[in-house]
């Protein structure tokens, strides 16, 4: 499929955007969506900016103390203000970065804006509050817990990586969190270095005219300082043996299994990435011979699942399984490594490509149908590259994958030697792989 | 058939949806467990021409799906799909209605994971589920509805194809169909599809009155155990309306006001997490609520003839649950006598006239509040709150929580690591005291209130308390 003309735009609406002085990029989408805007703030901060040790955890923790109130704003009146606007707003924090989330009806965006933009430059809490919100944290941790997926990422990500900070999830270790109401002061240092207006970016979708989201972005976020400090993540060295864990389970839940390939970082123009993404859909998609033969015809598994998930720095290709019964573990491992060896020796038809290709594309514009979801796409996009730009040019890319491409992507990531294979299985079927 | 059109060319895609009234409700005796198995093999059972491997290969390229969803009420199915694949799929999510093929090893896989679902899911895997259904089955003890939509080991085990067909040609009848379509549908499309539907029978089996379930003046207990580091608490008691109901509405402010889901807003979120740091969040609820995917809304179509109110307290530390329903009930005894203030009704009401609007952003969820509308016989709940917040006053509020909330006649269930249950429960009984230490700073005034919650009197008795294994419930 190499060599064809571009395809059409993939992206439905127009983004224009701007940078203020100060170098906050301001992104503005207008869609048809009478009445209602969303407006996102993503700091380029995650979990991954956790350098210092029993410091895990941490940006997920000053997510929440973004709650805690200004000066202009204490905590009450902040939600006050938005519940009188009747807006639905909240957080979340991924590996890479932070997102602060508003829908609301347009003709308020002015007030949103004031009062996002308030907290980002005047940020003002007491120990108190810090550390009743350090035990709602855990006791988020604590809901998580009952579910095996949670503590099967924790171990994989653990095992696999040494030195990145993709060691642990974006939890955190339980052992930071324990502690984190003791770390008052840190979470001071972690908002004058993280929460700059050069390492953020605005994104307003909706019923919303460019140049009105710009002027309100420079009135409202003008001020905010830049001056964020240079950072680069730990290099995660080469994996030279594999690795395994295993983790056994109080309660009766079906058996785990997680193969994890380290695997390059997001990059808009790479074609190792694109071509993993359509790997993962062609091989263990629902279609893919190996789900016919795990899920459906054999029945050892009753989910399946593939891919790599967008990140600034390495992170992983991983395959899920739920084995059925915990004497079939190994067998579906097998099976799923011969795919994996398989897909680097026969190349992929060059009618699959096409229908692997239509679904990335009409998967995307199904998931571009509201502001909230549109202004989170963009924030995805920007916060891993610094520009929105990386949206075209990573569906361009994904054009341009050939099965060649496909083949050379598998024979490098899928090696023995770059892969980790975690298990969790109930406490009394613990040795079944 | 009742019919239900959002048309709009403002949109590219064209969503689906049908409802049927029927679900777990109506399983047989003996084989509960048969709507959903019936839903499921409709949606990964295959065509009469197609079977599902070879209809999930149709769907790949347009990255659509057939989701059916079944409740205890009304089972959905829907999908939405790109104008560009209209007619392909209108032709597959037509023949999963009119001709499927209920393959039997479809059948024996969608069982098997129904059966999962139970023993390795539900019991074993998400506490703060398992709290709800374990409220459900304190509820409606000996009801339909007190029983996972899953059903039971046994039903499942029980269940046959016939079984299957029986019900899918006595259930999903045109009787008790809803047909929505929304987006960028062509000319004549409604039409066709209208037509093509009346093919599906005509009538089917007479549904059976839902008999309003009891509600018993006092406490019932129920403690689940099962490994847990926190412990999830459910509670609530039954209702008499529903948004068939005016009184729902007035509820409704009442409700958001006391607890709205995953909001800073409620009573019940700032006294346990914001003050005490107790845990992550703490709501309640007039009516089912399923969350939709990641958001803080509830998916549509998940519409019951009866509902519940119930009070969801997301994992405490152990040491700290017998505090946290102590608290949750004073909550609630307060809003019951206090009522809402004008201030507290008015900002409600605001809240609720603007936030409401945003329920419905995208097609297929405006058609399924309107769809939700027509079961109930009215408009969508967007629009019963736009017609009727403006001319609510606080004292249809307060008189409508003092005829419709009773904080003493409450169902308790409690997820709780098998070591402290009974100890828990031998507490609760005995009415002990239950004072908490944080290991934070917490703010004067909380700490003086704390003494009162710590003694705040709850009438449990001890022969209404169950301890049981989560490994044996719904056996």
């Amino acid at each position: 499929m190499k060599g064809q003309a571009p395809p059409p735009a993939t992206f439905p609406y127009p983004i224009v955007e701007t940078v203020l002085d100060n170098g906050l990029l301001v992104v503005a989408v207008p869609m048809d969506s009478p009445g209602i805007a969303a407006h996102y703030v993503a700091v380029r901060t995650g979990s991954r900016n956790e350098v210092e040790p029993g410091l895990s955890g941490f940006a997920h923790f000053f997510e929440h103390m973004m709650f805690r109130g200004t000066p202009r704003f204490p905590p009450d009146r902040y939600n006050d203000v938005l519940k009188r606007l009747g807006a639905d707003g909240n957080a979340f924090t991924t590996d890479d970065w932070t997102c602060y989330h508003i829908v609301a009806a347009s003709d308020q965006l002015s007030t949103v804006m004031d009062l996002e933009a308030d907290r980002f430059m005047n940020l003002s809490y007491g120990v108190e509050a810090f550390q009743k919100e350090a035990a709602a944290v855990l006791g988020e941790y604590n809901k998580n817990a009952s579910v095996p997926f949670n503590a099967l990422f924790e171990k994989l990500h653990d095992t696999a990586f040494t030195a990145h900070t993709y060691k642990h999830t974006t939890m955190g270790f339980l052992k930071d969190i324990e502690d984190m109401p003791n770390q008052y002061h840190h979470s001071l240092a972690f908002f004058a270095r993280w929460y700059r207006a050069d390492n953020a970016i605005l994104v307003v979708a909706g019923d919303v005219r460019p140049e009105e989201v710009f002027a309100l972005a420079r009135r409202h976020y003008g001020a905010w300082r830049p001056g964020v400090a240079p950072f680069s993540t730990p290099v995660e060295p080469a994996q030279r043996e594999e690795k395994s864990a295993h983790l056994s389970w109080p309660a009766p839940t079906l058996p785990l299994l997680a193969i994890a390939f380290h695997a390059p970082a997001f990059d808009a123009g790479g074609i190792e990435g694109h071509a993993l993404d359509v790997l993962a859909s062609a091989c263990f998609a629902p279609t893919s011979p190996l789900h016919k033969e795990l899920v459906l015809d054999r029945q050892w598994a009753d989910w399946l699942a593939a891919g790599a998930e967008d990140r600034r720095d390495p992170g992983f290709f991983l395959v899920l399984a739920r084995v059925k019964d915990a004497a079939r573990v190994g067998d579906v491992r097998q099976a799923i490594e011969r795919t994996l060896e398989q897909v680097a020796k026969e190349p992929l038809a060059p009618a699959r490509l096409e229908q692997v290709r239509s679904r990335l594309r009409y998967g995307f514009l199904s998931g571009l149908l509201t502001p909230d979801q549109v202004a989170a796409t963009v924030c995805h996009y920007a916060q891993l590259t610094g520009e929105t730009a990386s949206i075209e040019r990573s569906f361009a890319t994904l054009a341009k994958v050939g099965a060649g491409d496909v083949a050379a992507a598998s024979a490098r990531v899928f090696r023995p030697e770059n892969r980790t294979v975690v298990t969790l299985a109930p406490a009394s079927e613990g040795d079944a792989n | 058939m009742k019919t239900v059109l959002l048309p709009s060319r403002a949109t590219p895609f064209v969503t689906f949806r049908f409802l049927f009234a029927a679900g777990s409700f109506d399983d047989p005796s003996g084989k509960e467990g048969l709507a959903a198995l019936t839903g499921a093999l409709l949606a990964e059972g295959g065509t009469q021409s197609l079977t599902y491997e070879q209809l999930l290969e149709a769907l790949y390229p347009m990255a659509a799906g057939i989701g059916v969803h079944v409740d205890r009420d009304v089972t959905i199915v829907s999908g939405t799909v790109h104008r560009d694949h209209l007619t392909r799929y209108y032709g597959l999510i037509r023949d999963v209605l009119l001709t499927p093929r209920l393959d039997p090893k479809e059948l024996a896989r969608l069982r098997d994971d129904q059966r999962n679902a139970i023993v390795s899911g539900l019991r074993a895997v998400d506490d703060e589920a398992l709290g709800m259904e374990s409220l459900a089955s304190l509820l409606y003890a000996g009801h339909p509805y007190g029983r996972p939509v899953e059903g039971t080991v046994s039903g499942i085990g029980a269940l046959t194809r016939e079984d299957v067909a029986r019900f899918s040609s006595s259930r999903f009848t045109q009787d008790r169909l809803t047909l929505g379509l929304a987006g960028d549908l062509p000319d004549g499309f409604v039409e066709r599809v209208a037509e093509d539907l009346r093919a599906l029978p005509e009538r089917g089996e007479a549904r059976a009155e839902h008999g309003v379930s009891r509600r018993p003046r006092g406490f019932d207990t129920l403690v689940v155990t099962k490994p847990a580091r926190a412990w999830a608490i459910s509670m609530g008691h039954p209702l008499s309306i529903t948004r068939s109901d005016d009184a729902f509405f007035p509820l409704f402010l009442a409700n958001s006001y006391f607890g709205e889901h995953r909001t800073f807003n409620g009573v019940l979120m700032t006294k346990l997490r914001s003050d005490r740091g107790l845990n992550y969040g703490d709501y309640s609820y007039v009516e089912h609520f399923v969350q939709d995917g990641a958001s803080t809304f509830a998916l549509p179509n998940v519409a019951r003839r009866q509902q519940s109110f119930s009070i969801w307290i997301r994992p405490v530390a152990p040491a700290h649950a017998h505090f946290a329903i102590r608290l949750a009930v004073r909550e609630l005894r307060r809003l019951v006598s206090d009522g809402l203030t004008q201030e507290a009704f008015e900002e409600t009401r605001a809240f609720l006239s603007s936030y409401s609007k945003l329920w419905v952003q995208s097609p297929a969820r405006r058609l399924g509040y309107a769809m939700d509308g027509a079961f109930y016989g009215g408009k969508s709940l967007v629009e019963e709150l736009a017609d009727r917040l403006p001319a609510m006053t606080r004292d249809d509020v307060n008189a409508t929580i003092r005829a419709h909330i009773d904080p003493e006649s409450l169902s308790i269930a409690v997820v709780a690591d098998p070591e402290g249950a009974a100890e828990f429960v031998a507490r609760l009984a005995a009415n002990d005291p239950s004072p908490v230490t944080y290991d934070s700073e917490t703010k004067p005034d909380v700490l003086l209130e704390d003494r009162d919650v710590a003694i705040e009197p709850l009438a449990i008795d001890r022969s209404r308390c169950t301890i049981v294994s989560a490994s044996s419930l719904f056996e």
